[in-house]
This record gives structure tokens, sequence and C-alpha cells, in this order.
């Protein structure tokens, strides 16, 4: 048994990779091209000649990749969204670890973090923007209201439900108890952690929009609302996809640490 | 009852067997009055014994007699609430440097490699990076998991994982080690392998060595002496004294006189199953 899960281990890239069935592509195609044309044939038929369809928007993302103010655009609000998230990661980690592993934290901090984490983050917009101006500062601070309670509700769940088994190791080997938290019960909480930052990000960039398109300020969502309002909805909808395409980016980004970083997560049930 | 020995009877059986017992030195571990209970529940009561500085001691017992329990005790894991617990000169009340201890479900950490894991208890104690640089080999080499330094425990077999648990324990060279069931979870042949690995390991380097086991045989192969819990609370039953020609080898097993102690604690303990087994949980 050790020989062939050694030999499985060492060629992980013939695990089967989940969606990449050989049978999925035909199907997937098919739904897509009937979404599309249905799509292009309706806006055709029945929509004034401003209106995005797929055909007119394919042959925008030249232009719209090569126009200075959407690259401009682009790099703010994802400068914005890295730095907001980086910061909700940190903070999110922190707390959501001692209050895994403390009751008192746990006590204090829990109902806050669920009401927070369930508030609407457009609700908060008003008082950000009186509190920080109509400014980047209150992007910043609506993508870390939006990212930070994810992140804070993963890993305390992650934290809580770190194995006896290693605290109780770490506890034989006199760990201090910084080094528990950090040593232990952080790589343990990892898996939750990574599903915390992976809806963090979606988040983060739907706060990141929200605040550009309610305070005006220079980003992806603003160029968004400005080319829907100009009638350039063609070249709004390059934004559009360009916002999806880095909500997939994430996504993949997450899978690929975990398989890199954690190739252990998913094969616990062999080692116990 | 003749077979009965009381806990200074080590003195009286070296006289039977000069050549074992004369070498397992001055007391390293003395356990002296030990209770424990969980609220109302007494899980033991009354365990006094004594661990030679080379001496491996294995406890048996029924299943839930609170072995695992004493034995969390013993390196401090868990508190007790009656008697004491010297290791040494020191009185135990949390985990001490000096003690190891070996779990049955391994304890490894999946994130960490071989090497790391091996390297987390001296890591604990502070050795600075270059002790732990010399030992960690040493010690995975000691347990014969050379070459797979940069596995990870799910890439290994139960056994592999023991072995590393094991390295883990003793790269930290402690006076004390605490074996929980260690290899309960592993298939009888890697049982029978690690057995011998850790008796060869014991002569390179002997310790105190306190062993739970269920298994009556591993506990007469290993032990100098066995110890056999019994009732509920649970308390020393019999200590009994295994007299096997040193060192312990394969040959062990068909000495005559293992079949006889093995027989021993059998008789022992299954009289203590059988009247535990038809006991209703309350």
């Amino acid at each position: 048994m050790s020989v062939s899960t050694i030999a499985a281990a060492a060629t992980p890239s013939k695990r089967p990779v989940a969606g990449r069935a050989p049978g999925a592509f035909w199907p997937r195609f098919i739904v897509g091209a009937v979404i599309l044309l249905s799509w292009e044939f309706v806006v055709r038929a029945f929509a004034p000649p401003y209106v995005a369809k797929p055909s007119t928007t394919l042959m925008a993302i030249p232009r719209v990749f090569a126009d200075p103010a959407f690259q401009t655009a682009t790099l703010s609000t994802l400068t914005a969204v890295a730095q907001g998230l980086g910061i909700a990661l940190v903070f999110g980690t922190v707390i959501g670890l001692l209050m895994g592993r403390s009751q008192a934290m746990e006590r204090g901090f829990r109902h806050y973090v669920n009401g927070f984490f369930a508030m609407p983050m457009i609700v908060v917009l008003p008082l950000f923007s009186l509190w920080f101006g109509y400014s980047a500062q209150t992007r910043i601070a609506t993508i870390i209201f939006a990212a930070l309670f994810s992140i804070i509700i993963n890993v305390a769940d992650g934290a809580r439900s770190v194995p006896r088994e290693y605290l109780e190791v770490a506890k034989a080997f006199r760990a201090s108890r910084i080094s528990v938290l950090f040593g232990i019960v952080l790589p343990a909480s990892m898996p939750y952690l990574l599903a915390g930052f992976r809806l963090a990000a979606g988040r983060a960039l739907i706060g990141a929009v929200v605040a550009e398109f309610f305070l005006s300020i220079g980003g992806l969502g603003y160029y968004i609302l400005y080319n829907s309002r100009s009638y350039k909805h063609s070249e709004a909808f390059v934004g559009v996809l360009l916002l999806a395409a880095f909500g997939v980016c994430f996504e993949l980004l997450v899978v690929w640490v975990t398989r890199r970083f954690m190739p252990w997560y998913r094969r616990e049930d062999k080692s116990a | 009852m003749p077979e009965v020995q009381s806990q200074g009877s080590s003195e009286i059986s070296s006289l039977a067997s000069p050549s074992m017992a004369a070498n397992t030195g001055e007391p390293r571990i003395r356990v002296r009055g030990l209770g424990k209970h969980y609220g109302a529940l007494e899980v033991f009561r009354d365990i006094t014994f004594d661990v030679g500085k080379r001496e491996i001691v294995a406890i048996v017992g029924p299943s839930g007699c609170g072995k695992t329990t004493l034995l969390r005790c013993i390196d401090g894991l868990l508190p007790h609430d009656d008697g004491e617990i010297l290791v040494g000169e020191t009185r135990v009340t949390e985990p001490i440097a000096g003690v190891a201890m070996v779990f049955q479900h391994f304890g490894l950490f999946p994130w960490k490699t071989v090497s790391e894991n091996v390297a987390y208890g001296l890591r604990m104690a502070g050795a600075p990076k270059a002790e732990i640089a010399r030992k960690v080999p040493e010690f995975i080499k000691l347990v014969g998991l050379a070459g797979f330094e940069k596995a990870f425990p799910y890439q290994m077999s139960g056994g592999m994982q023991q072995r590393c648990g094991l390295a883990r324990a003793l790269a930290v060279e402690p006076n004390v080690l605490l074996m929980d069931e260690p290899f309960a979870a592993v298939d009888a042949q890697t049982r029978e392998i690690l057995q011998f690995e850790l008796l060869r390991i014991w002569q390179e380097r002997p310790t105190a060595m306190v062993f739970v086991t269920h298994s009556i045989e591993e506990a007469v192969l290993l032990g100098h002496r066995v110890i056999v819990l019994k009732g509920r609370p649970s308390s020393i039953h019999e200590t009994i004294v295994i007299d096997l020609p040193e060192p312990r080898t394969r040959d062990t097993l068909r000495h005559p006189r293992f079949a006889e102690l093995r027989e021993r604690v059998w008789g022992t303990l299954m009289r203590e199953a059988r009247e535990a087994e038809f006991v209703l949980e309350r």
C-alpha cells in the first residue's frame, strides 16, 4: 500500500481534475453556444443598436484593452482589492484564530462578527464616505469590510476543529501558547482559511465595484458605469467580463495554492 | 494468591533472575498512590509503582480500565487528583523535559514532512539549528526511515508513520519514554516488526519506559515487569516479573518461559476481562 500511495503522490498531475472529465467538453460548448447565439439574436431583433451583444463585445475587446483609461481603471481597482484583501487576511486570520481557541474571545466577538458578515456592504458606504470622504480610502474600507468577516468566520471554524491529537502532541512537547496558535492551529486551519479567502475575494471585488459606483472613484466599476451611461454597452461589457475573469482567477489561485502547498489536504483520512 | 506480588517484589524476584533485575537501575519514575476521577466517575485509585532507569514496565488491562489515562497523567497531559508522580526529583503536574510520548494515533502533523515532524520536539525544546540539523537525520536513520525524509505522513503506511512518531520522541533524547498503545493501529505483521525494532533501539539507548498495551504477548515480550490493572475504578491487580533472558529477540518468543508467563498474564487478565465484559454500562 505504501509504495502505491507514494507513487500516486509523485504524479499528482495524473489525478483526475474536478470539472475536467473527458466527456464534459461538448455539452458545455453546446450550452455556451446556445446562450451566446440567442443573446445575439434577441438583441439584434429587438434592441437598439448600442445594446451589447456578443459580436460587438468581442470586437470591443482589443479597443478597450488598448485604452489607457481602462488600464488605469483596472490597475486601480486591482490594487485596492489586493491591499484590502491583504489587510483583511492578516486581521481576519489573527482574530479568527483567537476566536477559535479562546472561549472569551469567541463569546465577545461572535455576534458582532456574524452581524457584520450578514450586513449588506452597501449600507455602510454612506457612513464610510462620511468618515473617509469620497476617496480611495473609502473604497479600501469597503473592501476590508466586505472581506474581513468571511475570513474571520472561516478561520475561527478551522481553529475550533483542529484535531485534539495535534494539540495533545504540542502539549506533550511543551509548546508555548503562541507556538501552538501559529505552529499548529494556523496550519491545521489552512483549508478553512483558503475557503474563507475564496469567499472574501469575491466579496472584495463586489465591494470595490459598489464603492466605485457609489463614490465615482476611478476604477473598473466606475469604467463600467460610465460607459453604460454613455451608451457604450459593449465597452462596459468588456469590463464586466474582466471582473468575472478576476473572480475565476482568484478561484484558480486558491485551487493552485491548495494543490501546491497542501498536498496533505483531503488525504488526512489515510494518515489516521 | 501466591502469584500476587507487592510493589517491593522486584527485589525478591531479582534473587530468582539476578542477570535481569540487576540492570534496571534505580527508580526513574515513582508513582505513589495515584488516583484520578472525572467528576463522580473514578478512573483508577491507589496506583503505586516504580520504573527503573533502564527498565520497561508494561501495563495491561481490560479496555476502558484507564491505562491510557494513567499514562497521560504520568506525562502530565492530564492532571491527577490523588497521590504524586516523581520523575527523577521532579513532581509532575504538566509535561516536563526529558519525558517523551509515542501515541497510538501517531500524532504526526500532516503538513510537515518526516524531517519536520522529527524535528518538532527538538524545536519546541529550543534546540539550536545546528543540533537539529545533526540529530534529525540520525534519528530518522535509527528508526529505519532513511530516504523518506521529505515524505509526508499521508504518503506512508501506518508502520512508517509510527516509526516517524518514535523518531520524534527519541530525538529529544528523553530518559523516560511513555508508549500509549503505539502499535495498536498497525497491522499484525508490521506490529511484530516494530516490536523488535523497538527492542533493538531500546538496547542501543536504554531508558525508563512505560508501555501501555492491550496485547498480552507484546507486554510479556517487551516488559521487564507487567502490571495488570483491574476493576472499576481500576487498581493494580498484579505485578508480574518477566524473568526472560536479555536481550529479548525473536528467540524469546520460543522460550518455554515466555509461554508460561504469557499464560499467567492471560489467566489474570481474562478473569478480569470476562467479569468486565458482562457488566452493564451505567
